[in-house]
């Protein structure tokens, strides 16, 4: 297997601050990669190494084949949309990506077709013309990610690119992503929205306090809140690297039903049941409850009582962990915080 | 007025200011170096004019008249020689600002003719030979007149005076230099040789100014270059491509110098233009040595830049510098009438070699071999800063 980037205990250290602690982990090629944690985890730190944009105290990684430490010019030719947009303010948008395209030494014609190509992909064309900085923070965000992709670089580092832009200007970026996922480019996105992560990335890593504290699917990480309940546990990657996250509580694990005929006694019973926790709210036919985490068949118990008091259920949903829960039970913080 | 408000906007700088220590240390330092600077180098009247004496003579009046220069504290006499042709090329070489030259027949009281006293003044520093030349022009005046007591009493006679006679070596100065004191019998005949003509105040400025407005020019202008740069995150842009950081400062450089040539070029025609310089050496020399400084500067600019972060960390670290350069340089004054710690200073910075070659061209008509030493000196400052500046170059963003 093929991976566009693997660090070999990687590390960061700013006097007595440790802020990336011998970080190891492979991202495989033509995937998308969601890097999460906490601010002032390590992530930027770690991606301005692997951009080559700072040098490790220790360790080393190896990006698009090559060692950051021994071929840092060739590992320079990735792409990068840096969190703070870093253009040229009197400079036109178009001036500004041509200046990009000469610095990674792009032939003219070619040159010239690929700008075109991405502004109209990224809807700026029409501000072409324009300095940057008469333009919008989202406008400006549109066309950092147009300098960094206007050489076709195999990786693309995407430090927080979405944040602060309107959901319109949000969906454009995700679109892109997907596109460029669809043509073989790797993407790493470093992020703080769990839904972009979510609905973009094939693997996750949590980095917290400098260290590599998750890394998986999605989808693995959560269900890996759950294992206990399921007969074969959560999926597993061949990749003898990942780290799931330990099983445990998923804070306001809900259930809610809805039955046609119920009543004051129903309600006791269901109230009453071991494995439920207390009930929530009950108004127009709908009970939703917190559930008991140790229970494996909590969600049974409700049913069948439902069905053994004559009640008529017409909507059942559970709530199952997400990104979101895996994120604050491994950092013990929210997104963002 | 909001006092509360206005008090915490005051914590608030301070507390930056404390935490940004280059600003810190500039703030504290630059008033120090400036005011001393004023206060021992710029304050006082000319003295220690570095002068050479000839005697051609032994006696008593050669002897009164060597203490009398040497009591003058605008002298400071670097050497006592008897050939004259030895003393006039010192100061055509820059070791000594005029020479003294007493004749053969000082000593003669009993000659009928003229004493012929000669000063060979280097004209192109104008504040020195101004100071000389009224100066020693006065001493030798008194001591004419009490050549012309003595003379007096040896003959009796109260009929005869002794004077000075002040001509000019070229009669086309006759007009402007000549100053006739007293057609006497037995007079000294003063005459000044300029080594390089008339030269005005404006004359003596103008070189050094222009070195000085492209050390200023290329040192603020690489704070917004490279420090200003960094700050908006645009080297950033930069240092994500595969972009060497001699690149970099080698693209840095280019870009100032054809900027600074070109500045350097209306520097030059607005100094003909509108003061009438004449530039006596190469015209080619001249922007050569321009955009050899440019380049020493645009190198410290480097240096310095190369570690700092933020545009205004650069400008507070590069006025402790800046400011005195222009000071101890000679920009002003001559190097010669500053305290000798300043002296040994002026020879440590660059702007000093770029105004006494930049002088020596455009005033004496000098030409690359007269000049090689301070040529030679720019290209080491250039090479040290460059080197510093590439190797301690922070890439870090």
């Amino acid at each position: 297997m093929k991976y566009a980037i693997e660090t070999f205990g990687l590390s960061k250290q700013y006097g007595d601050f440790t802020a990336v602690d011998a970080l190891n982990m492979k991202i495989k090629e033509k995937s998308i990669f969601g890097f999460l944690g906490p601010n002032g985890a390590g992530k930027t730190t770690t991606i301005k190494m692997l951009t080559c944009l700072i040098q490790p105290t220790n360790g080393t990684a190896r990006v698009a084949g090559y060692d950051v430490k021994e071929n840092p010019n060739e590992v320079r030719k990735i792409g990068m949309v840096p969190q703070l947009v870093s253009l040229y303010g009197d400079l036109t948008v178009r001036e500004n990506v041509e200046l990009c395209a000469d610095y990674y030494g792009m032939p003219r014609d070619l040159k010239k077709e690929r700008i075109v190509e991405l502004m109209e992909l990224v809807d700026i064309k029409y501000a072409e013309n324009k300095m940057v900085k008469q333009l919008s923070g989202g406008q400006k965000q549109k066309v950092s990610v147009v300098a960094s992709l206007v050489h076709q670089p195999d990786i693309l580092f995407l430090d927080e690119p979405t944040i602060g832009l309107d959901p319109s200007t949000k969906r454009v970026l995700w679109d892109l992503i997907y596109d460029l996922n669809e043509k073989g480019h790797t993407i790493v996105l470093c992020s703080h929205d769990m839904y972009e992560v979510e609905l973009l990335c094939d693997k996750v890593g949590i980095i917290n306090q400098g260290k590599l504290a998750a890394f998986n699917t999605p989808q693995s990480l959560k269900d890996s809140l759950i294992k206990k309940y399921t007969s074969n546990g959560p999926f597993k990657d061949s990749s003898n690297l990942e780290l799931e996250v330990d099983e445990g509580e998923v804070e306001n694990k809900q259930m809610s039903i809805m039955v046609t005929n119920l009543n004051r006694d129903l309600i006791k019973e269901i109230e009453d049941l071991p494995s439920v926790c207390g009930l929530k709210e009950h108004s127009s036919g709908r009970i939703i409850m917190d559930m008991d985490d140790d229970s494996s068949c909590a969600v049974n118990d409700v049913i069948e009582t439902v069905l053994k008091n004559q009640g008529n259920i017409t909507s059942i949903a559970t709530r199952d962990p997400s990104l979101e829960d895996v994120f604050m039970k491994v950092t013990g913080k929210d997104p963002g915080e | 007025m909001e006092t509360k408000k206005i008090m915490w906007m005051l914590k608030k700088d301070l507390m930056v200011l404390w935490r940004h220590k280059p600003r810190l240390m500039s703030l504290l330092l630059f008033p120090i170096i400036m005011i001393t600077l004023f206060g021992y180098g710029m304050g006082g009247s000319l003295e220690n004019i570095p002068v050479v004496l000839v005697e051609q003579s032994e006696g008593p009046i050669t002897d009164q008249s060597v203490e009398a220069i040497h009591n003058m504290s605008l002298y400071d006499v670097k050497a006592v020689m008897d050939d004259p042709d030895k003393a006039r090329e010192m100061v055509e070489k820059g070791e000594a600002k005029a020479a003294i030259v007493l004749p053969p027949d000082y000593e003669d009281l009993q000659t009928t003719s003229q004493k012929d006293v000669v000063l060979y003044v280097d004209s192109s520093d104008q504040m020195a030979s101004q100071a000389i030349i009224p100066a020693t022009q006065g001493l030798f005046n008194q001591i004419s007149s009490e050549l012309g007591i003595k003379r007096m009493e040896m003959m009796g006679t109260a009929s005869n005076g002794i004077g000075v006679n002040s001509t000019p070596v070229n009669p086309n100065q006759a007009p402007r230099l000549s100053t006739s004191l007293q057609n006497v019998f037995y007079s000294i005949n003063f005459q000044i040789d300029k080594l390089y003509g008339d030269i005005d105040y404006i004359d003596f400025l103008v070189p050094a100014v222009l070195a000085m407005t492209v050390m200023f020019s290329c040192m603020f202008g690489m704070g917004e270059s490279i420090a200003g740069e960094r700050e908006r995150g645009e080297l950033a842009r930069l240092f994500m491509t595969p972009t060497s950081v001699s690149t970099v400062v080698g693209g840095k450089i280019i870009s100032k110098l054809i900027i600074e040539t070109g500045r350097a070029l209306i520097l030059i025609i607005a100094a003909i233009l509108l003061f009438g310089i004449v530039i006596k050496g190469g015209m080619g020399l001249t922007l050569f040595l321009l955009v050899l400084s440019a380049l020493c500067f645009v190198g410290f600019g480097i240096m310095i830049s190369a570690r700092v972060g933020t545009q205004e960390d650069y400008m507070q670290m590069v006025m402790p510098f800046t400011m005195p350069m222009m000071f101890v340089s000679g920009v002003f004054y001559p190097l010669e009438t500053m305290p000798w710690i300043f002296q040994q200073v002026a020879y440590l910075v660059p702007l000093t070699y770029a105004n006494n070659a930049l002088r020596s061209v455009m005033l004496k008509g000098a030409g690359i071999g007269d000049i090689w030493l301070e040529v030679l000196v720019l290209v080491g400052f250039t090479a040290l800063f460059f080197a510093l500046g590439v190797t301690k170059f922070n890439r870090d963003i």
